[in-house]
């Protein structure tokens, strides 16, 4: 059966049209019709205006992606209300953000006070607010959005970051967003939040990053290559090092969160959004060396199998090829990332571990493990 | 410029398109929409205003068969496909010339040497039959003397899928221009690209200087007002003129372990030759789009070394065993030893899809099993096959082989 293709006469010819044939449904001509009331255009064009100014909600947003996030859409002249418990500061400086930046900031954002996983109160306090567009950056599972949803039922848009984790493993890299998912993998609560947004009557958008990197980064990906290139050790990968994996600056992460707002290219979307290029274990220590100033590393290989390392983690990732597809949001979306790798981590270098600042404390106890039992070997 | 519209109510598409005058070299792009059946559709570019396309990738090999294609066509070009007579990239020529064929457009293969040669009497050229019931013409000669071979011919777009340097394919660009043929296409090599720690191979991505490719991709530039150069990696397809599947096909079919080289964790891109033939034929029909670019000519999924022998077994219903090996420390010749690059060698048709509207259908788990019937419908599973140095390797990795 052939799916149709229905353009909207409405839409202007700079916005690039929605080109999701199998998607098409009654539900998508609803949205566009239900939008067309609530925004009132008075030179006549009607049109999806992601510029005009909105209520947004984001869940979470005090500790990587949101804290850029909502920088972007404060400057763009929105009303941005973070829902945390409070427990981290609502703004605090950024490394590198001018006194100025920093105040016109602090004195917008809002605070709402409380715990997503009290569902009740969550939706009772949501409905009372009322916000238009939701981002949903520290959702885990399908549970904590359903109050949400309730909540805000005339909602715009709900914008999820969901994550590349959700892929089921291929033979045949990279993920593209059409590509078998797992409903075994960790990243499940991920998927089951994907498919209630889509069993829903609303207006949604899934975020699928691969791994996130740069200033602020609270997972220790850049920063465990910077420990041991600052500390002179060598840098242990697992098996080859020629495993292909991928990371995408978080500002460029900010910045694809923003083109999807209000953007009918989104609407019941999913997106990877990550870095241009995808890099090799062993080029990745080498690119990390680059972006510090650092002599070019000594990379040991090993063979996991050969050791038990307990509950640690010897290697910050998996250990397999992983990697997604950005053309979609490239066409669709014309958003495209700024940073390349190694301009990305001289940025997260330069304003966060090149100043003193990381936030997992050196820990070698798996490299020297590893390292001893190859010393051994060597002698 | 090209709009399309389409009224809400009835599900018309109509399309308009300005048309430049019938004696200048640019035509106005092709608009190509077809509608896909498959659930399974990725997008590779949106619909705007100027410039028009949509791309929709289809699950089925034969992507018009299950389609609907609105598709409307530049004006018939008279094609010349110049044809290397052995080697990877000769199968290229036999599907474009085919395509070109059926889509309406004229087309002449010069193929390089002798008629009655003995490579003539493999595929593709053993079924060149097939182009000339097509409507094509085939010819044989020297391309170095290409004006005297093809005298009084006149061509608006020729291919050369023969040279891999500037000697070979300088005198072909020499009297295209001559006879003013209005698009040049080359086939070079995703070979010339630098190694690199951040994979994939794109387009702009450095090359290797002293590449026989990159001389003629440069000398093209600075020639031909029109020019694209389509950069392949390996193929596999009916009337191939070199082993590629076959290679692990041999092995798993007579029970013999698959030698892989290094950790098998190696990407490589390994697409149908229909892929590249419909990329050629799109930069055809969409000249001013794919004029002075560059096109990775691969499809859009890499494939592991070990992926691939996997494949493989899964087309032939049969297991496999795969051994790797450290060519270095055997004092083995890689290359004499596998059919692969032992590396990654992995590009993405990124130019491709974006600027011609492009996308590719390969589907290995597939487009194997077609493969393999036809491996043992010709015999060649039964075929004596002598494994030298395989049993070479084995030997000195100590490795028994059940036989």
């Amino acid at each position: 059966m052939a799916s149709l293709m229905v353009v909207q006469h409405r839409q202007p010819s700079s916005t690039v049209l929605s080109s999701t044939l199998s998607d098409f449904n009654g539900a998508r001509v609803t949205f566009s019709v239900q939008l067309r009331r609530k925004v009132w255009q008075p030179r006549g064009a009607l049109r999806v205006s992601a510029s005009s100014a909105k209520k947004i909600l984001i869940m979470g947003g005090t500790r990587f992606i949101g804290i850029f996030l909502s920088r972007l859409l404060v400057k763009e002249g929105h009303q941005v209300t973070l829902f945390t418990r409070g427990k981290a500061p609502i703004a605090q400086q950024l490394p590198g953000e001018s006194e100025a930046d920093f105040s016109d900031f602090s004195s917008k954002i809002l605070h709402f006070k409380g715990d997503r996983q009290d569902f009740d109160f969550v939706k009772t306090s949501l409905a009372a607010e009322g916000f238009d567009v939701v981002y949903d950056i520290n959702g885990r599972e399908a549970v904590e959005v359903e109050p949400i949803l309730d909540a805000l039922p005339n909602l715009e848009q709900y914008i999820y970051c969901s994550s590349a984790g959700v892929y089921l493993k291929t033979d045949y890299p990279p993920h593209y967003e059409v590509d078998a998912v797992d409903p075994k993998s960790r990243h499940r609560g991920k998927l089951e939040t994907e498919s209630l947004l889509a069993s829903r009557d609303v207006n949604w958008t899934s975020i699928r990053p691969v791994y996130i990197y740069g200033p602020l980064n609270y997972n220790p990906v850049e920063e465990w290559f910077f420990h041991r290139l600052k500390a002179g050790r060598p840098i242990p990968v697992p098996n080859s090092g020629i495993q292909i994996t991928q990371l995408g600056h978080v500002k460029d992460l900010a910045t694809a969160f923003i083109k999807v707002l209000g953007n009918p290219n989104a609407s019941k979307e999913v997106f990877n959004i990550s870095g241009d290029k995808y890099v090799t274990f062993d080029g990745l220590a080498r690119a990390c060396a680059k972006a510090g100033g650092f002599p070019e590393p000594e990379i040991v290989h090993y063979s996991p199998k050969e050791f038990d390392f307990g509950k640690k983690k010897p290697f910050p990732f998996r250990d397999q090829h992983f990697f997604a597809s950005i053309d979609k949001a490239k066409s669709l979306l014309g958003w495209t990332p700024e940073f390349d790798l190694v301009e990305g981590l001289t940025d997260s270098y330069n304003l966060d571990f090149g100043r003193g600042t990381f936030r997992k404390e050196a820990d070698f106890s798996t490299d020297d493990i590893i390292l001893g039992k190859s010393l051994v070997l060597q002698s | 410029m090209n709009t399309a519209v389409a009224s809400t109510s009835s599900s018309i598409l109509s399309f308009s398109s300005l048309s430049s005058s019938p004696s200048s070299s640019s035509l106005s792009p092709l608009v190509r929409l077809s509608f896909s059946s498959s659930p399974r559709h990725s997008l590779s570019s949106s619909l705007s205003i100027s410039p028009s396309f949509i791309a929709l990738s289809s699950k089925t090999p034969k992507r018009a068969a299950s389609s609907l294609s609105f598709t409307i066509k530049a004006e018939k070009k008279n094609v010349l496909v110049v044809n290397a007579n052995s080697g990877g990239h000769a199968v290229i020529g036999f599907y474009f010339a085919k395509e070109l064929l059926a889509s309406g457009h004229s087309v002449t293969v010069l193929t390089v040497g002798e008629e009655a040669s003995d490579k003539m009497k493999k595929p593709p050229f053993n079924r060149f039959s097939e182009i000339v019931s097509g409507g094509g013409k085939t010819v044989w000669g020297d391309p170095a003397d290409i004006g005297k071979v093809l005298e009084g011919a006149a061509f608006d777009v020729v291919l050369d899928n023969n040279g891999k340097d500037l000697d070979a394919v300088r005198p072909v660009i020499d009297w295209s221009k001559s006879i003013g043929v209005k698009q040049f296409l080359f086939i070079s090599s995703a070979g010339i690209y630098k190694q690199t720690d951040e994979p994939p191979h794109i387009e702009g991505d450095a090359v290797n200087g002293d590449a026989g490719h990159v001389g003629v991709e440069k000398y093209l530039s600075e020639t031909f007002d029109n020019w694209s150069s389509f950069r392949p990696q390996y193929m596999i397809g009916s009337g191939n003129n070199k082993d590629c599947e076959e290679w692990f096909f041999d092995r798993i079919v007579r029970g013999r372990p698959v030698l892989i080289p290094g950790s098998g964790m190696q990407l490589s891109n390994i697409s149908h030759v229909r892929d590249l033939s419909s990329m050629l034929t799109a930069a055809v029909e969409k000249p001013d789009a794919a004029k002075g670019n560059i096109f990775n000519c691969v499809s859009d999924r890499a494939v592991t070394l070990d992926g691939m022998a996997k494949l493989c077994a899964k087309a032939a219903g049969l297991p496999v065993e795969i051994v790797h090996y450290d060519p270095k420390a055997l004092g083995v010749d890689a290359r004499k030893a596998f059919p692969f690059r032992s590396m990654h060698f992995y590009a993405e048709p990124r130019a491709a899809k974006a600027i011609l509207g492009w996308s590719g259908t390969s589907n290995l788990p597939e487009d194997l099993k077609e493969r393999y019937e036809e491996y043992v419908k010709i015999g060649r599973d039964k075929k004596e096959i002598k494994f030298e140095l395989d049993d070479k390797i084995l030997a000195a990795l100590k490795v028994p082989v059940t036989v």
